[in-house]
């Protein structure tokens, strides 16, 4: 490190003694910053749900952030009245969930295996990695045409089949750090007390990594909630539309009015914000521990 | 346990995974490769097989060179942006205790707020008679007349850009924040006790440590940055013009708009060239930066 030298020899012009936090920018000039992070990320979210509960004729009138026409819960009403968006929160529930379960069940053994055991040593990893590199409208084509083969187009069960296939990459460089930083001593005297592999991945190392587990689950799980692509490709009909591309087209079909637009996109956020809340610990962690290990 | 079902148990471990990669990358590159080499449709796959005709048309089509060029010109503008902003915050909320717990959980809301509720709502703040922006900026007196932010070719892709941003800056702060905090303590003790100044500890101490992981997470972004469809598609649907037309809408209005998969294919082949090599570019790039600063 050069550069800690450089600075040892550097003669002081500064009193010595200051605190390491002077370093440092002073505090009324984080808070500031902070305040105006916190704002602007607000901002967009506040003023939806603002539109949301203001009056129609307002809406169409005026952009202000605040309604002075008084509040309404009209747009709600007609948001869940004009769209089948239980339906399709529904089903966007029911494919995040179960891709997620899935995706999480291949992950783990194939983390640890990777891992522990260096199977399919640097290929496999790498194969990994490009899979999730590679944008997915590259392979748009051939799923499209591999769910229309086993006939599960407009079906939820092909989608779930996909998110969980897609999703594999990103749940395998989550829960990658957390399995790397185990202590091996712990299987080893696992496999000395008789533990087959299997079982002590199961016994032993799933207890340990749990934390992983959750942030990764999270995550996958808001990524199929979230995902547009393979719904758009995928799904025709409100029988199989997730949140996402349900409201996109109804919004392309029926030319929604502002404020149900604004209701429709909070009932499909609203579920996200709540597990970001909950479990923001975990995926915090996860994100940021898989982000920067290099 | 017989020792013979041991052995194999780790191979057993990854071989759903395995048979995943084989089903969702491996054949569908393969089908990709095939297809591209025939006038394929969407009704009729693997028809009329053309060997490179439709990778001639590639490099003819000026469209999919405007979509390329776009792609770029996005990614590497907001990734720019969103690390040097993320980077920014990072460091001046680096040693906040009291919040920064708070901030780093309500970093996560942009990032996983669903990208069509996102369009939805940058939607709303850009129109000309219900939004925001356009309010704001009359009632600040710097616009006469609403500006029609989404259908100008000159301001679309710079509002398509802003709503990326506020999506992906909290993000790159998240992955900034936790890099500053992994930094060794011992060489800041030393620059205290020597009392020198915040810039020149920033300059010669903290820049120099944080490079390698800055353009990590510069990579990663930049990657994921490439992949955009969702705006484009609910936000401009690639107009006005084709001003924000970007590769992979390029190649699902080919593919599924237009029903050419043949061509379609040969887009994607070719598009995943392209990331290839940079990919390429940037891991080497970086590695020799990293031997030129001797880390």
């Amino acid at each position: 490190m050069n550069s800690v030298g450089d600075i040892v020899k550097k003669p002081a012009k500064s009193t010595i003694g200051r605190s390491l936090k002077e370093i440092f920018l002073g505090r009324p000039l984080r808070i500031f910053i902070s305040i105006v992070f916190v704002g602007i990320i607000i901002l967009p979210i506040f003023y939806i749900a603002m539109t949301s509960i203001k009056i129609p004729l307002e809406i169409s009138l005026s952009g202000a952030l605040f309604p002075a026409m008084g509040i309404t819960g009209v747009n709600w009403i007609n948001a869940f009245r004009t769209v089948p968006l239980v339906q399709f929160l529904f089903n966007s529930t029911v494919a995040a969930v179960l891709s997620t379960v899935i995706v999480i069940a291949v992950a783990i053994p194939a983390t640890y295996s990777i891992i522990r055991f260096n199977t399919g040593g640097w290929f496999l990893p790498t194969w990994i990695i490009g899979t999730y590199v590679m944008p997915p409208i590259v392979v748009s084509i051939p799923v499209f045409a591999m769910v229309k083969l086993v006939h599960l187009q407009n079906n939820l069960i092909g989608l779930i089949l996909v998110y969980a296939m897609a999703n594999l990459p990103v749940a395998v460089w989550l829960l990658d750090s957390y399995i790397r930083n185990l202590p091996k001593e712990l299987e080893y005297a696992a496999w000395v007390d008789g533990y087959g592999k299997f079982e002590t991945l199961l016994r032993v190392v799933f207890p340990l990594i749990r934390p992983g587990v959750v942030s990764a689950a999270v995550i996958c799980m808001i990524l199929s909630w979230n995902e547009f692509l393979f719904a758009l490709l995928l799904t025709y009909s409100p029988v199989s539309n997730t949140f996402t591309i349900g409201i996109s087209r109804f919004i392309g079909q029926h030319g929604m009015q502002f404020g149900e637009m604004s209701a429709a996109a909070l009932a499909g956020i609203i579920p996200i914000y709540v597990i970001v809340l909950l479990f923001s610990r975990n995926v915090v962690e996860g994100l940021t521990r898989g982000g920067v290990k290099g | 346990m017989s020792t013979k079902s041991e052995k194999y148990s780790p191979k057993l471990m990854v071989l759903p995974a395995f048979i995943i990669l084989l089903v969702i990358s491996l054949i569908p590159l393969i089908y990709v490769l095939g297809t591209s080499l025939t006038e394929a449709t969407l009704a009729r796959p693997f028809d009329h097989f053309v060997w490179f005709e439709q990778y001639k048309q590639v490099f003819a089509d000026a469209e999919f060179g405007i979509s390329l060029v776009n792609t770029f010109v996005f990614a590497i503008s907001v990734t720019t942006i969103q690390t040097f902003l993320g980077f920014v915050l990072a460091y001046t909320l680096w040693h906040e205790r009291r919040f920064g717990g708070t901030l780093r959980t309500l970093a996560l809301l942009p990032l996983f707020t669903p990208p069509v509720a996102i369009a939805m709502i940058w939607k709303l703040i850009y129109d000309p008679n219900s939004g925001l922006a356009n309010y704001y900026l009359a009632k600040l007196g710097l616009t006469s007349a609403p500006i029609a932010f989404l259908g100008q070719k000159s301001l679309a892709f710079p509002a398509i850009m802003a709503a990326d941003i506020w999506q992906w800056t909290p993000f790159c702060f998240l992955l900034c924040l936790a890099a500053l905090q992994s930094l060794p303590k011992e060489p800041y003790e030393a620059a205290m006790v020597d009392g020198a100044s915040g810039w020149y500890v920033f300059k010669r101490l903290t820049f120099p440590m944080i490079v390698p992981q800055i353009i990590v997470i510069f990579i990663f972004r930049l990657l994921i940055a490439f992949k955009v469809f969702d705006l484009i598609y609910m936000l401009t649907y690639g107009g006005p013009g084709n001003s924000t037309d970007v590769a992979s809408f390029y190649i699902y209005r080919v593919a599924f708009g237009q029903f050419n998969t043949g061509y379609g294919a040969a887009l994607s082949i070719v598009v995943l060239i392209v990331i290839s090599v940079v990919v390429t570019f940037l891991t080497k790039g970086r590695e020799a930066l990293l031997r030129r600063i001797g880390q």
